[in-house]
Formats: C-alpha cells, sequence, structure tokens
C-alpha cells in the first residue's frame, strides 16, 4: 500500500468530502491562499476556490460562529481553529451553542459542523501554543471529540467527521503532520467510537490516542525485549468512548496504564481511570497508572518542554512499574 | 421492602451452619411458608421456609464448604422484583446479635471477629481468583507493591499446590461439612468438658432370658432393654439429662434418649424421646424406625433434637469395652461393649455367665463421681433383676 503522510490524508480527506458534498465548504484563518499554517489544506483554494475555501478574520468566535449558523442553515462547514490553544475564545459558541441546538430544539435543527484543530507540544512552541486541551471539550455534553494518531485514522476519521450530523471536534497533532503511513487509495471511512489495537499483549493493557499513541508502540517495542507484552489501545475517539474494546482488554491483562499528554489533573485518564474502576474493577490487578504531563504551564525550552510531556521512557518505566 | 433472610439457628448449640441448596433463584417470587434453602447443622440437613412473601433479590451466599454463623444475612427478599436492596451494614448485623445474645454463645463472636477485621490486601482479580480457587488469601505470599497480592501470587500458589500433589505420597480428601461438625463439637467437647469413665460389668443372665421370651411375639434387642432401663434410671437421677447451655444447667422434663448411629460417612444421633414413658415394644419399634431411618438418610428435624444422655453401643464388632465422649450440650454418655461369655463369682464358686461391659463417660462440672456411681449401680440392679 502506498505510504502518504497525517497532513496528506487530512488533505485527501478533505478533498474528497468536498467533491462528493456541495455542502461542504472550509473556512479558518489562512486556510485559503496561504494553505494553513500546517499546510494540511494546502491548494484546496486554488481549485475550488473562495465559494468553498474561506479565509477568516482573526477571530476563533466568528469561525465557530459562520460554522454553527452555516450547519444550522444546511450546509455542511468544516472550520479550522488554527491552535486549540485559542479555542476558548470559540468556547462559548460551542458549548453553549453547537453542543446543545440539537438538544434544545428537540432535534428539529441539525448541527452538522466539523471543527478542525491541532494541539500538542513537541516544536518549543511555549505556552499558548502547545497545549492539549480535550478534557474542556469532553467535559460537554453533545460533543464527539476525535483525535487520530495515524495517518490512515486521520482520513477515515475525517470523513466519518464530516458526514456526522453532530458536532464533532477533530483535533489533530502538530508532531504528527509529517508521520508517514499507509493509507489506501480507495475510499474508506472509520466510524466514531471505535478504538483500536494497535499491538496486541497479554501482560498490561496501555490506553493512549493522538501522538502518544506513536510513543507507547515505541515503549512496547521496548518492553518485548525484556519480555513485557504490552498491548496497546488507541482510542481514536475519547467520544463516543469505546469501553467495549478497553473491558475486553483489561480482562486479558488485568493490568492498565494509560498514558495522556494533557495535564494529569482533571485530565482524560482521570475519567478513563474511574470508569475503568466502574466497569472493570473486578478484573484489576492493580491500581490503574496514569502517565500523564505534568501540571504545569507548557515551558518555551525545548528541554523542559519534554520534561513536562510523557516520554517513551516513562511509559516503559511505569510498565515494569505496574509488572513488578 | 428489603427483608433480610438470616442463617437461622436451629439448636440450642448451633453456632454456625452450612447452605447445602437454595430451591429458588434470584429473582424468583416466593411465598411466606414455602421452602427457599436447606441447611446442614449438627450432622443433618434442615428445608427452611420464607418468612416472607417476595421476591428472592440477592443470595448473598451460594452453597459451599463454608461455615456461615447463625444470623448472618444470607440473602434478600423484596416486594417488587426490581426494588434496589438496601444491604444493611455489619453493625445492624451485631445488633442482631446481641438483641438474641441470650441464645447466642458470645465465644463465636470473641474468637471470630479479630480475625474477619484483618483485610489483607489483594488486587480485585487476585481476590476473586482466590476465591473460586478456594485458597485464603492468608497463605498466599504477595509480591505486588506494598506486599498487594496479585493475580499472578495466587497463581503461583495454585501452581506450587498442583506440583507438591504430584509428588507427594498421599491424596487430599475433602474435609466435608457434615465431618467438619463433628470434628468442632468433639475437639470442643474434650478441650472444654472435664470427662471421668465409670466402669461396671452388667450380668445378663436375667435380660437374655426376658428377650428370649419377649422375642416370641417381637424381636427386641439389648439396646432396647439398655434404653428402657436407662431412661427409668434417670427418671431418679435427674442431672444425667441435663445440659450446659450458656452457663445454665438445665434440666428437662423429659427423657430423651439418643442413640448413635454410624452411618456411611460419620455418626448420627437420632432420639427416642420421652423414653421413660413407653414400653420397652414401643421403644424398639422406635428405635428400628430411626435406625432405617438413618440408613435410608430420611431422619427429620424432629428425629435429630437435640439430644442430652446417649447410648453407644459398639458390642457388635466385638468390642468388650470402651469410653465415648460426651457429645455437649450433653452431660454423659454410656459406651455398652459386647456380649460375652466370661467366668464371674457367685455365691463364692466361680461360674460362666454371660455379661456385658458398660462405661460411663460424665461431666465432672456438674455431676461428681458418687453421684455418677449410685447411677451406675442403681441401673446396674435394676437392669440385672429387671426390678425396681
Amino acid at each position: 500500500m502506498r505510504e502518504i503522510t497525517y497532513r496528506q490524508a487530512l488533505n485527501e480527506a478533505l478533498k474528497e468530502e468536498i467533491e462528493r458534498d456541495q455542502t461542504v465548504f472550509l473556512a479558518g484563518e489562512d486556510i485559503a491562499i496561504y494553505g494553513g499554517a500546517y499546510g494540511v489544506t494546502a491548494d484546496l483554494w486554488h481549485k475550488y476556490g473562495d465559494d468553498r475555501i474561506k479565509d477568516t478574520p482573526i477571530s476563533e468566535s466568528a469561525i465557530i460562529g459562520i460554522g454553527i449558523g452555516a450547519a444550522m442553515t444546511g450546509m455542511r462547514p468544516v472550520v479550522e481553529i488554527m491552535y486549540i490553544d485559542f479555542i476558548s475564545l470559540g468556547l462559548e459558541q460551542i458549548s453553549n451553542q453547537a453542543a446543545k441546538i440539537r438538544y434544545m430544539f428537540g432535534g428539529k435543527s441539525r448541527m452538522p459542523l466539523t471543527i478542525r484543530t491541532e494541539g500538542g507540544a513537541g516544536r518549543s512552541l511555549g505556552a499558548h501554543h502547545s497545549q492539549s486541551l480535550e478534557a474542556w471539550l469532553l467535559h460537554v455534553p453533545g460533543l464527539k471529540v476525535v483525535m487520530p494518531a495515524t495517518p490512515y485514522d486521520a482520513k477515515g476519521l475525517l470523513k466519518t467527521s464530516i458526514r456526522d450530523d453532530n458536532p464533532v471536534v477533530f483535533i489533530e497533532h502538530k508532531m504528527l503532520y509529517n508521520t508517514k503511513g499507509p493509507v489506501p487509495e480507495e475510499e474508506y471511512t472509520i466510524p466514531l467510537g471505535a478504538a483500536d489495537v494497535k499491538k496486541e499483549g497479554k501482560d498490561v493493557t496501555i490506553i493512549t490516542y493522538s501522538r502518544m499513541l506513536i510513543f507507547s508502540l515505541e515503549a512496547a517495542k521496548i518492553l518485548e525485549k525484556e519480555g513485557i507484552n504490552a498491548e496497546v489501545i488507541d482510542l481514536r475517539t475519547l467520544s463516543p468512548l469505546d469501553m467495549d474494546t478497553i473491558t475486553k482488554s483489561i480482562k486479558k491483562t488485568n493490568k492498565v496504564i494509560i498514558v495522556e499528554e494533557d495535564t494529569k489533573t482533571s485530565g482524560t485518564g482521570a475519567e478513563l481511570g474511574m470508569k475503568i474502576m466502574e466497569e472493570c474493577f473486578d478484573h484489576l490487578d492493580a491500581p490503574v497508572k496514569r502517565i500523564a504531563g505534568a501540571d504545569v504551564p507548557m515551558p518555551k525550552s525545548s528541554v523542559l518542554e519534554k520534561l513536562a510531556i510523557p516520554q517513551v521512557d516513562d511509559i516503559v518505566r511505569g510498565a515494569k512499574g505496574i509488572i513488578l | 421492602m428489603t427483608k433480610e433472610v438470616i442463617m437461622p439457628k436451629l439448636g440450642e448449640t448451633m453456632e454456625e451452619g452450612y447452605i447445602v441448596k437454595w430451591t429458588k433463584n434470584e429473582g424468583d417470587y416466593i411465598k411466606k411458608g414455602e421452602v427457599l434453602f436447606e441447611v446442614m447443622s449438627d450432622k443433618t440437613n434442615f428445608e427452611i421456609e420464607s418468612l416472607h412473601n417476595g421476591y428472592l433479590r440477592k443470595i448473598l451466599y451460594p452453597p459451599s464448604e463454608n461455615a456461615i454463623p447463625v444470623t448472618t444475612v444470607i440473602a434478600y427478599i423484596t416486594d417488587k422484583p426490581d426494588e434496589d436492596v438496601k444491604e444493611k451494614s455489619q453493625t445492624i448485623e451485631k445488633e442482631t446479635k446481641e438483641i438474641t445474645g441470650e441464645i447466642i454463645s458470645t465465644e463465636s463472636t470473641v474468637i471470630k471477629e479479630p480475625i474477619k477485621d484483618e483485610r489483607i490486601k489483594a488486587s480485585p482479580v487476585a481476590r476473586r481468583l482466590a476465591e473460586e480457587m478456594g485458597i485464603p488469601l492468608s497463605i498466599i505470599h504477595g509480591t505486588g507493591e506494598e506486599g498487594r497480592i496479585e493475580k499472578k501470587d495466587v497463581l503461583a500458589y495454585s501452581e506450587t499446590l498442583k506440583s507438591q500433589e504430584k509428588n507427594q505420597q498421599y491424596e487430599v480428601i475433602p474435609w466435608t461439612p457434615f465431618r467438619k461438625i463433628i470434628a468442632e463439637k468433639l475437639t470442643f467437647s474434650k478441650q472444654n468438658i472435664p470427662h471421668y469413665y465409670l466402669s461396671s460389668r452388667f450380668l445378663m443372665d436375667n435380660v437374655t432370658k426376658e428377650k428370649e421370651k419377649k422375642s416370641k411375639e417381637k424381636k427386641i434387642t439389648y439396646t432396647d432393654f439398655l434404653i428402657f432401663w436407662t431412661a427409668k434410671t434417670i427418671k431418679d437421677f435427674p442431672l444425667l439429662n441435663a445440659s450446659i447451655v450458656n452457663n445454665q444447667i438445665r434440666l428437662y422434663k423429659t427423657i430423651d434418649i439418643g442413640l448413635a448411629i454410624g452411618i456411611e460417612d460419620g455418626l448420627i444421633v437420632p432420639v427416642i424421646r420421652d423414653a421413660e414413658n413407653k414400653t420397652i415394644e414401643e421403644i424398639s419399634s422406635l428405635r428400628e424406625g430411626i435406625i432405617n431411618k438413618a440408613r435410608d438418610k430420611t431422619l427429620s428435624h424432629e428425629d435429630m433434637g437435640e439430644a442430652r444422655f446417649i447410648v453407644s453401643n459398639l458390642g457388635m464388632f466385638g468390642v468388650k469395652n470402651f469410653s465415648a465422649i460426651i457429645s455437649p450440650p450433653g452431660v454423659a454418655i454410656m459406651a455398652v461393649g459386647a456380649i460375652e461369655k466370661e467366668p464371674v463369682v457367685k455365691d463364692g464358686n466361680i461360674a460362666v455367665a454371660e455379661t456385658m461391659w458398660v462405661t460411663l463417660s460424665l461431666d465432672h462440672r456438674i455431676i461428681d463421681g458418687t453421684y455418677g456411681g449410685k447411677f451406675l449401680q442403681t441401673l446396674k440392679k435394676r437392669f440385672e433383676s429387671l426390678k425396681f
């Protein structure tokens, strides 16, 4: 199978959906002429023009507002928030409007809005451009939260997100855009709410998503050499959450490590760990372990930045600690 | 409304019982008076009827070889099939114990509680696995964090057990609840009751003649004679018909004689009630009845009761004499040996006579040697002469 980058996979998904559905259009800062801060929308403006690809003013509130209005009136907008760090400026409209309109209008209005954004650390961009804020969004009922880690998943999940009649926050990772992976040329989609076992194992379950999947798989390779056979689950979508896959794995391994880049306190892992406790208590052989980001604003220094988010070694050490 | 089903106290000395089976499943509707479960205690099974109408919502103790203390909540019955079960806390259970404390010895609570309270660190899956395998957590060495017992520790222990079983020269057989009850009762007896023994040789000439005479109509055994005369004599020595329960000496208004009967996997003691008011023929019929029932395992709660004075006969095996262990709450047991021809001195001459050795085991806490001796002397006199 051909190999393309995460960036190209996303670009293909957008292209295919724009061609497939006349109501699909993109809006965001610098996405048209410039092709997007990370180049995901490269060449789309040249191909499809102003009607389909719109540059917006620097106003996250306006971008989300345009998306909500268009979605309510029959369009299928894909809007981009350049950095998830800026999403707070549009959060009022996301949480109080996008997430609730379909419910409050008794289902009479649809909200086929996709909000593309990217997050995560790794480029030494400092505290305003490196955060992982998925837990904020997970706390809002009515939102779907998708966080792909591979080019294949990125393309398949973006297509499904665009076609979904509910608001989806699609969070990419800035350190994944250049990663390559197999992506078929033919059409495919991936359902939301289906986790993927990226590596099978029997000794410990590593639950992760987004860039931490790459780290977890590397850690699993090292652990393999030391005789520890880790199973690595890529959640792919945090909401809806695939508890079936998680439960099945825990019944086999009895031990769980959650690897997440976001800050530990009240993070995604806190919710996951609690759900596991509620649903898999009798199958646990050790307390659920979290390997998470430090509870600090992301440092600008690349040395400190590495210390603030989980590294491969941390996962290896964590797994050994839980296996003993 | 949630109603509790408790392990019933079926006898004065019953401290714990074993659940043999549940006759209803969780979710079934049960009417007051219908049989709900079966309990084994004091060597027999009892069917227990429901005290309530309602749905059997939750069974807390499935049938097992684990003893459950009396008054422990073992299930919940609710009015509605989907009602939430309000599980009562331990403290309520304790209160119940205190309320009914009159009939429950405090010993068991004192001894057992500290063990219960000590929580062993074990992961949920290890705990579940150990329970399934019947391995107590207390004997497993935990290698997890802070000594926590993990799944691998349980598996390792079970592997060790298996390999040991392969190498060892013996086989481990199950210690059944039935045998455990016998073991507990007898150990308690030997540890707590100051036994002493009185033996006497009974001359059987008259009894043998009478037995042959009577047996022309209906077969009467030596045991029947013994029960008959023992009951009559106990009437004049009421302490032998006593029991000790909760530091009380209880004297009973009827004389119920227990008969120790060996069965396939143990020993049971059915009772001949009110024996002092029965004819020897009546006693004989009753004895035949309970022996047959014992062999067919159809003895009822009524047949069992709490024997005080017990007769144990091993004569049929040629045993000349032996000393039996008192079965609490009773205070006396009589061990009877084989009938043999022996040289005896009669009127200054040696003669051959049929004899039978009888050995009484008595509880010295309430029966002194003079009292026991007088009883045995009287019994011997009456039995040999067949006269009061």
